[in-house]
């Protein structure tokens, strides 16, 4: 009869496994599924950090709450509509990209240095970036606007161009980190196929449609997922370039929840927005993550 | 066996040594926090210095941080909510008394002022001390004033015959008459904040004051006139329709505001009294000496109004010295700390008789008008909800500015949204 010492000093593969991953679990526990679950747990509370009167069980109220909020669902509007127009916009920028910067340079460090360096601006740098670029007196863009023989237009006053300015920023910012993965995805494509269709007599539009997107689709679809995962939770660009305004007409799911929990210091109703969010951000990864796996039974 | 023993015993030695100098180290030490650019950290530390010289053996680190005041408060909130022990002594601004008191992050002072307190409490301005009062106990002691002014360019009013203006209509037709006369592209007549960040609570509640409405009762509940509020919002779009204010407005900050006037490219703006250092002593200033400070005008048939503004100093109820936290606070909040304040960077001081120190009148000649200005303002609505107040409130007034929404929707948002909030 083996005693657990005894095991651990020669351990079964099955006993080795799991002293292995212990650590990473206990780290993953730590600071992924403890603060999920405490999420969960204060959004069915009434508790505000301002009052000092600590917390009230309310159960299911703060989510009826949260249905009747008006603020919520056009801050999900916001955020769904920056989603639909910056993943699809990055995406096309960032393929554009890579195939520049697979063509055949001299040198191929200037071309990557360029293509990493938006990414790796911090996003509220990019943010207060556009912000100044997009200002009304001292903006580069009306000075440019300007100079064609415009008029100063208040980019960041209206609903409809603070919006477009915002996205503007957000493509010009993911579409370097798409354009990366693009660019590995290319790099892969062995060049004998190109060679074997040129000599079939194929047009560059054909190799291109034929070719390159279909042995592209895996790095498209990672790409993809992290740019919509992301883009679900969009705060720092819109934040630091017009602080929701005009009025809220650009504030986002993550703002909202972040002046609720941080100005507001409303804990409760916060994690309960914070919940809203994490479900949305589960039911599109589920769409994706299925859409892939019926693409590769199929 | 006998050197790693003596290694071990070394070891341990050491860092018993080391441990017991990091506790006399920190029990000398204590970390301000002391706001951003415009609360003049530059100057506190100056009197900083003095306490040190003054108290050998006490070292104090100094932390600065947040541009605008909602900033400081959702950096500070997070802080404090976490019990952190590592900051002392807070600057907060005046609105943030209550809430901080209310959520158990501050230290009350009435032991440590002790038989002093009331006498101490009295030489105050009585809205300055006041708003640091909650529950009957004391929880800041006031760093210095601030009210809003009317900053207009002195040269320019006398070239064209502008005389000091009464009400918003007569400013804006004094300044019409100057923008006539200029002919700069560049230049705009009166600023005020716009963008959506604490000092558009104030933009939305001179007017309405001004109209003699009141925003709540003595007991917190909200009085909102509608057609008042309405009313005043529309006196701000009037004076972008005629011509005399941006029409960016909806971005304009008080840094903006300043560097603007620095320029010469604006006659005249609502501005805090901090503002006025800046004007006289910056290198960059093309206006110094031009400049001349007014109560603001007041809506026709109303009388003027100005906000109360100012910063205080607040021991943090976490602090492991709160003795020594106690002590400088006291030292920073007297009338030489105000003086030296006053006179190195134009804050106002929190003591009437600052105002008609001979010494500071040299300086700044025209505190002898501010004074009655400064004991007018009125105070924002005391909340401890002031977070969910101040966004409904400056959300809006950058919509109307910003022209999205009209003034009467605002005000009803406005309603809405604070019927629930300040019952």
């Amino acid at each position: 009869m083996t005693s657990w010492l005894d095991r651990l000093r020669d351990p079964s593969e099955k006993t080795l496994g799991v002293i292995l991953l212990a650590p990473a679990f206990a780290l993953l526990a730590l600071i992924v599924v403890y603060p999920i679950g405490k999420l969960f747990y204060n959004s069915f509370f009434d508790m505000r950090l301002s009052g000092g009167q600590g917390s009230k069980w309310v159960g299911w109220q703060n989510y009826a709450d949260m249905i009747k909020d008006g603020a919520f669902w056009e801050a999900t509007w916001n955020t769904v509509l920056i989603t639909v127009v910056t993943v699809p916009g990055a995406l096309l920028v960032g393929l554009g990209l890579a195939l520049l910067a697979n063509l055949p340079f001299k040198r191929q460090w200037p071309v990557r240095l360029a293509l990493l360096l938006p990414w790796a601006l911090p996003l509220a740098f990019a943010g207060l970036i556009w912000a100044w670029f997009f200002h009304t007196e001292y903006g580069f863009i009306n000075d440019v606007w300007m100079r064609f023989g415009g008029e100063p237009q208040m980019w960041l006053l209206s609903p409809v161009s603070a919006f477009t300015a915002i996205c503007i920023a957000i493509i010009w910012k993911s579409s370097s980190f798409m354009a990366l993965i693009l660019l590995a995805g290319l790099q892969m494509i062995p060049k004998s196929l190109y060679e074997a269709a040129e000599v079939d007599g194929a047009s560059r539009w054909q190799q291109f449609w034929q070719i390159t997107i279909p042995m592209l689709m895996p790095s498209i679809v990672v790409a993809l997922i992290f740019r919509t995962i992301t883009a679900l939770q969009t705060f720092d660009i819109p934040y630091t370039m017009t602080k929701g305004g005009p009025g809220n007409a650009t504030e986002t799911l993550a703002m909202y929840i972040h002046k609720t929990t941080i100005d507001y210091l409303d804990v409760g109703f916060g994690s309960t927005l914070a919940v809203g969010m994490f479900v949305l951000s589960l039911v599109l990864t589920a769409v994706y993550l299925r859409h892939i796996s019926r693409q590769e039974s199929a | 066996m006998t050197m790693k023993r003596l290694w071990k015993a070394g070891m341990i030695a050491g860092f018993a040594l080391g441990l017991v100098a990091a506790g006399a180290a920190s029990a000398q030490t204590m970390r301000v926090f002391s706001g951003g650019a415009n609360q003049r950290p530059d100057l506190m530390r100056k009197l900083f210095d003095n306490y040190e010289k003054q108290n050998p053996g006490v070292k104090i680190e100094i932390e600065t941080g947040g541009a605008t005041s909602e900033l400081q408060r959702q950096y500070l909130s997070t802080v404090l909510n976490a019990k952190d022990a590592a900051i002392d002594i807070y600057m907060i601004d005046i609105i943030n008394p209550m809430q901080y008191a209310r959520a158990g992050w501050l230290e009350p002072l009435n032991g440590y002022l002790g038989n002093e307190a009331n006498t101490i409490m009295n030489t105050y301005l009585p809205a300055y001390g006041a708003a640091n009062v909650v529950d009957g106990k004391i929880v800041a002691l006031p760093a210095f004033a601030d009210a809003q002014f009317l900053y207009y360019r002195k040269d320019l009013f006398d070239k064209y015959g502008v005389k000091a203006p009464g009400t918003w209509d007569e400013l804006a037709a004094g300044l019409k008459k100057i923008l006539d006369g200029e002919k700069n592209g560049a230049m705009n007549g009166v600023a005020t904040t716009g963008a959506a960040i604490e000092g558009a609570v104030c933009t939305f509640l001179k007017p309405y004051w001004s109209q003699g409405k009141e925003f709540n009762d003595a007991a917190g509940r909200m009085t909102l006139d509608k057609a008042a509020a309405q009313k005043g919002l529309e006196m701000w779009l009037s004076l972008v329709d005629r011509g005399v204010m941006q029409k960016n407005i909806g971005e304009v900050k008080p840094a903006d505001m300043i560097n603007a006037f620095k320029a010469g490219n604006l006659v005249a703006m609502v501005n805090w009294g901090f503002a006025w250092d800046q004007l006289q002593s910056q290198a960059d200033s093309t206006v110094k000496g031009k400049v001349g400070v007014l109560p603001l005008p007041a809506m026709a048939g109303g009388k003027s109004a100005t906000c109360i503004g100012g910063w205080q100093w607040a021991v943090s109820a976490f602090s492991k010295n709160k003795a020594a936290s106690a002590k400088l606070v006291r030292y920073m909040s007297s009338p030489e700390s105000a003086k030296f304040l006053a006179i190195e960077g134009s804050l106002l001081p929190v003591f009437a008789q600052t105002y008609t120190d001979a010494d500071v009148l040299k300086k700044l000649p025209h505190y002898r008008d501010s004074l009655p200005v400064v004991q007018a303002a009125k105070g924002r609505p005391m909340s401890d909800r002031y977070g969910e107040v101040s966004d409904a409130v400056r959300t809006s007034t950058n919509a109307v500015l910003a022209r999205t929404v009209k003034p009467a929707d605002a005000v009803n948002d406005i309603e809405g949204k604070l019927r629930r909030v300040m019952r």
